[in-house]
């Protein structure tokens, strides 16, 4: 057996290397595992970092205020170009999201364990991304005051939403995803946040995981209702976060503009979704499995399934590009065509060819596995698809919008200080929250690693299924 | 349902077990003896810990699916009222009743009150938040979430727990204690 030799325990001796690295058990888990949260807050680089993504944060409430202070003029948005820098940011900070909800859901349904490490870091990622991501609708609105207006509630006008638009479609999708994510983030840490009330040290830290771990006592009562319940979520989450990003390319498709109203769009969004996700839990999860101590429980393993879905999920998106200009060109029609022509040679091409670099030809080295396994190259891979997927998002939106059907009507954007310093802000505010999230919450599920650990010892034997008589 | 929810009194027997098996075994046997009002305390779930403590099926499905339903039909009928009936608006021709375009809110509000009803059924069933518990009293039970593998008994009134409290002892179970709700 595998777990016999150099003390690592592993499913199958055919599945590559382990999950979990060392001989552990519940005691080394619980220490190791929560050990980051009980580390004091003083260590420098948390501070530094912390520091950084609290002045992003506060930029971000200074761009807020002007852009509601004087009114969205201050961006750069114009007619033609009446979605900019806004719904790019939206659009990039949802698909960012979804990766999240793909490993803690999807991976989950697939009883894919090397999900359990990573699970609850990338369900924070999803809730902060979809915080972010639902600023700028909001602010988009103008009179972000009256967005209460996209609810149904009884008014004394009778005014109700009009339910045939997809942007009140979208109202619906993001707030339903932002609610299910965040209901199925808190289950999964109840047992945890009960861990970290039993495992402190001092009164307050008791008193205040106490509160949110609700009294949970890992009653075996508990455990049946919780773990079919738990089930039932991510049963719900993975049409859900489909569903999302599919509403979100019908704020699109559902138009009549070239270069939008193709029925590629829900697929290829929800591609780039997972595409640009995986790339962003990549960003972040090189440096925190480092400074958390975090390497026996995300190994190398994990990184690399994570980049073969990344290379995955690239082709996906690359198939998507190739269609769409395939089609515009098939199509026949001059209007579409021009649009995709204009995007290869009009005054945007920058931004096409970064899109083109990052997206399309960046993932081609996952095909190989050192490349793979090589920890600062997918580092810079994981940007730069964080990069390309957004300048994808600016190129659907940007460069359908700005030469339209008359020449006469045709005009060029530029990002102003408040649009740039708006995007960069929910940067900060997301890095914000999540520096906050590794300092008071374990980073990785520990009762579903404990019990990982106890599936990788003591493996159930394999089902034999007996047919005929 | 009454059967299956965690059994409620002020005094219980503590006792931990060494590993998880050890205590699935001592739940059949605790339970031969007579004692039904038996609850494990584990970090993580026991691998058939349902059968040992004897549940019947959860019933978190059928609630998901009454919030489910609920969720469907309300979303749906919700937009036919509102733009159909109470304020017919023709918007580019569409009809006010068109069902297509009602087909993402309809599927989203069914997602919603489905796992609404999921997470606050499961509370209800689990009857959490209950920050204050009698098992609580001893110091040692705060392994129970981290690394121990401990089970409950729930004592009748009137009961001083020693019968439960040498069966215990005899199946091996180590900290063996009497724990008592702290009325103050």
């Amino acid at each position: 057996m595998a777990a016999e030799h150099a003390g690592a325990a592993t499913a199958d001796a055919l599945d590559g290397p382990p999950l979990l690295l060392g001989k552990q058990d519940n005691t080394t888990l619980t220490g190791n595992l929560l050990a980051h949260v009980w580390a004091r807050p003083d260590t420098r680089g948390w501070l530094l970092a912390f520091t950084i993504a609290g002045f992003g944060s506060a930029m971000l409430l200074l761009a807020i205020t002007v852009t509601i202070a004087t009114g969205i003029g201050v961006w750069g948005n114009n007619i033609p170009v009446g979605w900019a820098f806004d719904i790019t940011n939206f659009v990039w900070w949802i698909g960012i999201g979804h990766a999240g909800t793909l490993i803690s859901a999807i991976l989950f349904l697939f009883q894919q364990r090397w999900r359990t490490a990573i699970n609850r870091f990338s369900e924070a990622m999803t809730i902060f991304a979809v915080m972010c991501a639902g600023l700028f609708p909001l602010l988009h609105t103008g009179r972000p005051w009256f967005a209460y207006f996209m609810f149904p509630y009884p008014s004394t006008l009778e005014m109700w939403p009009q339910f045939k638009s997809p942007l009140i479609w979208d109202v619906f999708a993001v707030s339903t995803y932002f609610t299910v994510s965040l209901l199925f983030w808190y289950l999964g840490l109840i047992p945890d946040l009960a861990a970290l009330r039993d495992a402190s040290k001092s009164k307050v830290q008791q008193k205040i995981y106490g509160i949110f771990a609700l009294g949970w006592r890992g009653s075996g009562r508990h455990w049946h209702n919780y773990k079919v319940g738990y089930l039932l979520l991510a049963g719900l989450s993975t049409p859900l976060v489909v569903s999302v990003h599919t509403i979100v390319s019908f704020d699109f498709a559902v138009s009549v503009l070239p270069g939008w109203h193709t029925t590629i769009f829900p697929p290829y969004f929800v591609a780039g979704a997972v595409f640009s996700g995986f790339a962003m839990v990549m960003s972040w999860m090189v440096p925190a499995r480092h400074f958390l101590g975090l390497k026996h429980v995300i190994t190398e393993r994990h990184l690399e399934n994570m980049n073969k879905i990344i290379l995955a999920t690239g082709m996906l998106v690359s198939y998507g590009y190739l269609m769409e200009h395939f089609i515009a060109w098939y199509s026949g029609n001059q209007f579409e065509w021009f649009v995709f022509y204009n995007r290869a040679t009009g005054p945007y091409r920058g931004v096409y060819y970064l899109m083109l670099f990052c997206n399309v030809l960046t993932p081609q080295v996952f095909w190989f596995k050192w490349a793979r396994n090589s920890i600062p190259l997918m580092f810079v891979v994981s940007i730069l698809v964080n990069i390309g997927m957004w300048c994808e998002r600016f190129v659907i939106i940007v460069t359908s919008l700005h030469r339209d059907f008359l020449p006469a009507a045709w005009d060029m954007y530029y990002p102003t200080w408040v649009d740039i310093t708006l995007f960069l802000g929910t940067i900060g505010f997301f890095s914000t929250l999540f520096l906050l999230f590794l300092k008071f919450i374990p980073a990785v599920a520990v009762s579903e690693v404990k019990e990982l650990n106890e599936e990788l010892q003591h493996p159930t034997p394999p089902v034999t299924v007996v047919t005929g008589a | 349902m009454e059967h299956d929810a965690a059994p409620v009194g002020r005094t219980y027997v503590l006792g931990q077990f060494p590993t998880g098996e050890a205590l699935v075994d001592a739940c059949y046997k605790v339970r031969e003896k007579g004692f039904e009002t038996i609850d494990t305390h584990s970090p993580y779930p026991l691998h058939g810990g349902d059968e040992a403590l004897g549940l019947r099926r959860s019933r978190v499905p059928r609630i998901a699916l009454a919030g489910g339903l609920t969720g469907m039909f309300g979303g749906y009928l919700m937009m036919v009222y509102m733009n159909a009936i109470n304020w017919p608006l023709n918007v580019a021709g569409r009809p006010p009743h068109a069902p297509p375009s009602f087909i993402p809110i309809t599927f989203e509000t069914t997602v919603l009150l489905s796992s609404l009803s999921i997470f606050f059924g499961l509370l209800t069933l689990m009857r959490l938040p209950q920050p204050y518990h009698a098992v609580f009293e001893n110091d040692a039970f705060r392994s129970a979430v981290n690394d121990g593998f401990w089970m409950s008994v729930a004592l009748p009134p009137g009961s001083d727990g020693k019968d439960a409290t040498s069966v215990l002892s005899q199946l091996g179970a180590k900290d063996v204690s009497v724990v008592k709700e702290d009325v103050a």
